[in-house]
């Protein structure tokens, strides 16, 4: 029983990252309407800065974060800029090929540049353990579960309290009506993108004492975050994350109950189902 | 005038193509003739991948899950029940095409981004079914298939006969590709990529037009993975049914020309000798192979949307216009 409710948390906590990896998408599909398929490979991006700033200067992640964001808001900039900006009208399958296209330059660029070595932030914080009763949870975990669900509260808050974030949901259920009410909407979708892609530079940081960063570390994590993204409805931050925890509960769950590597079969599982009985998402309004 | 220009155009690919068996014939260079392979083989699977994809203009992103079923149905057979490859690749088709039968009943539906979402989530299964079911596939270690040379066997010492393998692979499929397209099947198909909607309002069953396309296409897919397992003699399962794998499908056809007989034979004779040099003469960096995919890829989609064949038919009637006038 304790053991299961171990997995439990420990499900949440990592479902805390997958929510704040999954906003960030969730945003710029909901908004701009992409399928972003590098997103996972900003992830990576944004670990190996964190990385090579912990190595260079023995400094927490944490305490870099700020560098790591602005780094990673400037690469969403011009990568928006450069690339987005000219398939913006294109059909679904061009974009998504797009950015599979960028997704596979950007994660054969790290395995050329940095080999498929494992890479790992060892500083305090990384042994560090909090004990609450019978439960044994990693500081790191519990830090970035914090982190993560407050930065994707403060993203729906955004959303819904402030001007831009009301343009932005505009844009998102209505394009043309939006360009039509005044709105800039090229505007809007590169700051989407740009937040999104900041978002997920925030997960990377808070992932970066956690998990060991490599090549192929993105394309894990980015297909984990399109199911959650289906899972919440497409376009919805409460979805995503409450999808985001779901998905860590399950994976933890059936790595406890059935064994390591049924987790992601787990989950590709309810993927599919989902898509086949509730294409809406399960936490979509339709 | 420009019917007669396509006709003509596709009989000069097809003479290219028949032409084509003479390369491995004329150089004795094992690593020329591991290229020539290659490129008939994947002529043939992107082939196979445009059948759908192409004709019906809805994305795959999941056909090295198909690639795999037919690679490890002929490698398991084989090695396991000393069953003939030749047999296995019936059976890897057979099992492939039931997959699809599935899959695409309940997936085909979908709307756009949903269903490319399903093939990458169906990839991903495939791919974690071969690595988890060890008592089956042998797991993430993979099949090594035995050396034994024979016919039955579809083992030989000498790479021509692979060749040879691999270029009426190529031939079938672009065969049954052209029948296709003149046939009420490829209308139809080229209808509902179209406009579903309208196609089906003209009477077109789409869901079982687009289901009888799927289920070829995986079919044809599987025979080239099952030849290819015998090829290369080895199975691994991550980088058999990985996403570089089914992008490749996608590549070769979009940069052939999506929705045309001979684009992915426009597409692999060029990408694959390319791609598999560069990766030849640069073997110390990993990554290449994909960094360079990845760059046509991106390129393709930004600045020749259309295709090298595309491509080459404006060039040339852009230039008989010029004669004319």
């Amino acid at each position: 029983m304790e053991q299961l409710l171990q997995a439990f948390f420990s499900g949440i906590l990592s479902g805390g990252i997958y929510a704040l990896i999954s906003v960030g998408l969730t945003l710029i599909f909901g908004v701009v309407g992409l399928v972003n398929f590098a997103h996972g490979e900003f992830l990576m991006l944004s670990m190996y800065i964190a990385y090579w700033l912990y190595y260079f200067t023995q400094l927490e992640p944490y305490e870099t974060l700020l560098i790591n964001l602005i780094i990673m808001a400037t690469v969403g900039y011009i990568v928006f800029k450069v690339i987005m900006t000219r398939v913006l009208d294109a059909d679904h399958s061009v974009q998504m090929l797009l950015t599979l296209g960028l997704s596979m330059v950007l994660q054969n660029l790290a395995l050329m540049l940095f080999k498929a070595d494992y890479r790992n932030v060892r500083t305090n914080i990384t042994t560090d353990v909090i004990n609450a009763g019978f439960l044994n949870l990693s500081t790191a975990r519990v830090m970035a579960f914090a982190v993560a669900i407050a930065a994707s509260v403060a993203l729906y808050l955004f959303l819904q309290k402030t001007y831009t974030g009301t343009a932005m949901r505009a844009v998102a259920q209505h394009g043309r009506a939006a360009r039509l009410m005044g709105i800039n909407i090229k505007k809007i979708y590169g700051q989407a993108f740009v937040i999104g892609t900041v978002l997920v530079g925030l997960a990377g940081v808070l992932m970066s004492p956690i998990y060991a960063v490599f090549p192929t570390i993105g394309s894990n994590f980015s297909t984990l975050a399109f199911i959650v993204v289906v899972l919440g409805g497409l376009s919805s931050v409460p979805g995503a994350i409450l999808g985001g925890l779901l998905i860590g509960v399950v994976e933890s769950m059936a790595g406890y109950l059935l064994g390591p590597v049924y987790q992601q079969a787990a989950y590709f599982l309810l993927f599919i189902l989902v898509l086949i009985f509730k294409p809406s998402g399960l936490f979509g309004r339709e | 005038m420009i019917k007669t220009f396509l006709k003509r155009q596709n009989a000069v690919l097809w003479i290219i193509a028949v032409a084509s068996i003479a390369l491995p014939l004329l150089t004795d260079n094992r690593y020329y003739q591991d290229i020539i392979i290659m490129t008939f083989l994947w002529t043939g699977l992107a082939a196979s991948w445009n059948l759908y994809s192409g004709y019906c203009a809805r994305l795959s992103i999941g056909h090295a899950a198909f690639l795999g079923i037919g690679a490890y149905a002929a490698a398991l057979l084989y090695t396991n029940y000393g069953i003939s490859p030749w047999v296995g690749m019936i059976a890897g088709g057979l099992l492939a095409g039931l997959v699809a039968l599935v899959i695409g009943g309940s997936t085909l539906r979908l709307k756009g981004t949903f269903f490319v979402l399903a093939t990458i989530a169906f990839a991903k299964i495939a791919e974690t079914f071969a690595i988890t079911a060890k008592w089956i596939t042998g797991g993430s270690l993979g099949v090594l298939i035995p050396y034994a040379p024979g016919f039955i066997n579809m083992t030989w010492q000498s790479k021509i006969p692979y060749a040879v393998l691999a270029w009426v692979y190529m031939l079938a499929i672009l065969a049954v590709c052209v029948k296709v397209e003149h046939s009420r099947l490829g209308y139809f198909l080229r209808a509902v990529g179209e406009d579903r909607e309208a196609a089906e309002n003209l009477g077109v069953n789409a869901s079982k037009i687009m289901l009888t396309a799927f289920v070829m296409s995986a079919v044809f897919t599987a025979f080239g993975g099952s030849i290819m397992a015998m090829y290369v003699m080895y199975i691994e399962p991550t980088s058999l049914m990985s996403m570089t794998n089914s992008v490749q499908f996608i590549l070769l056809a979009i940069a052939g020309g999506l929705g045309t007989a001979f684009g992915p034979l426009a597409g692999a004779y060029v990408l694959v000798p390319l791609t598999n040099l560069m990766r030849g003469n640069f073997p110390s960096v990993s990554g290449l192979h994909g960094l360079l995919l990845g760059l046509i890829l991106i390129a393709v989609l930004l600045y020749r949307s259309s295709g090298i064949l595309p491509a080459l038919k404006g060039f040339f009637e852009k230039r008989r216009k010029g004669d004319m006038g």
